[in-house]
């Protein structure tokens, strides 16, 4: 599961975003380094200019988590774990009672208040971050 | 409980609190590091236990100094445990009016779940403790609904195994479970995680505990 190829089973966004679709976090195109962002999601207010206002997410199922088909999302510098971990559960359609957790290094996991941009200088590679995602019945 | 899988022996628990402890003495903190934290976080009891103890401002208050001066304190031998000295507080200043919470957090091994416990308490610089009500108030908004829905068996009440006294404590029933992944994955590529340091972040935020990201660069390493 977590050393599947990245690429693989990605997605165009269409089909990827097949729920109610994700309002803040866009998935990439399959295409490499497009004109990207500027228009894609509506939580885009940066300038289109700026090189890497967006972070390239690479998220990866641990266990028995629900692979998503679309890995690679790029995500604003400023969501937080807890921003992120809420759209992984929408995506997947995970019940509410369910506790989805967030890794970096495949083994730690990062406060929920911790912003993405923070994590990506920090544990960032290769111009993009890797975080696995981990369901579970942790509480309750 | 006949699955052994996600937890821990007291002899790696003993092993993995003393890497935890040994390894962020010296470790600078990373940006992003929460201010209010100093950058040791835990300090070796010798009784078998780790403690830290932080200061912080209620939120919505003042304060002058704080921040920076909030230290470890250090844990005291059970026979003085009941007699906290008032003067061992190292906050400086603070502002008329604003509240000042001390939280301790103890990690414990539960001998019956075979995994670490996260026991803790909340008072007032007057001594007076928070009491459970106080407790759900300051957990994090993200936790919170899921863990009110059992609410007795997430956060309850009970006495520290050590000290003797009465401490809230968030429940191990499900740190297996949680683990489990973490551990059979760090397996499968061949890295040693530390234990703790992996479970800490996952159940320290709940209450308030956010461990340092530079945790994070020693919770795993290649075998």
């Amino acid at each position: 599961m977590a050393e599947e190829p990245e690429s693989a089973l990605q997605l165009p966004p269409s089909t990827a975003a097949d729920g109610e679709g994700p309002t803040e976090v866009s998935p990439e195109t399959a295409t490499p380094e497009p004109p990207s962002s500027a228009a894609v999601s509506p939580g885009t207010e940066e300038p289109a200019g700026d090189t890497k206002k967006k972070i390239d997410v690479l998220l990866k199922a641990v266990g028995d988590t629900p692979i998503m088909k679309t890995k690679k999302w790029a995500v604003e510098r400023t969501r937080t774990i807890q921003g992120l971990i809420d759209f992984i559960k929408k995506f997947l359609k995970l019940v509410a009672s369910e506790q989805l957790f967030i890794y970096v290094n495949q083994s730690f996991a990062p406060s929920p208040d911790q912003e993405v941009g923070t994590l990506y200088e920090c544990f960032g590679s290769d111009g993009k971050l890797v975080l696995h995602y981990c369901k579970s019945q942790a509480w309750g | 409980m006949e699955n052994f899988e996600g937890t821990l022996t007291s002899l790696l628990f003993l092993k993995h609190t003393g890497e935890t402890l040994d390894k962020h003495s010296c470790l600078e903190p990373l940006n992003g590091l929460a201010p209010r934290y100093t950058p040791s976080l835990f300090q070796d009891c010798s009784e078998g236990y780790m403690c830290k103890t932080y200061f912080q401002i209620k939120p919505g208050t003042v304060v002058s100094h704080l921040g920076t001066s909030a230290h470890v304190q250090t844990c005291l031998p059970t026979e003085e445990a009941l007699e906290l000295p008032l003067d061992d507080f190292e906050v400086t200043e603070t502002t008329t009016g604003s509240e000042v919470i001390k939280y301790e957090y103890h990690v414990l091994y539960s001998c019956s779940y075979q995994v670490p416990v996260l026991y803790f308490r909340a008072s007032f610089l007057d001594g007076r403790p928070l009491a459970l009500k106080d407790i759900w108030e300051g957990i994090h908004e993200c936790y919170k609904t899921q863990m009110l829905q059992e609410p007795w068996d997430t956060i309850t009440q009970q006495e520290h195994p050590i000290l003797g006294q009465p401490f809230f404590v968030l429940h191990p029933c499900k740190t297996n479970e949680f683990m489990t992944p973490v551990l059979k994955n760090s397996q499968k590529i061949n890295r040693s995680i530390n234990y703790i340091t992996s479970w800490l972040s996952v159940v320290g935020p709940v209450v308030g505990l956010n461990l340092p990201l530079s945790y994070a660069r020693t919770a795993s390493q290649d075998e």
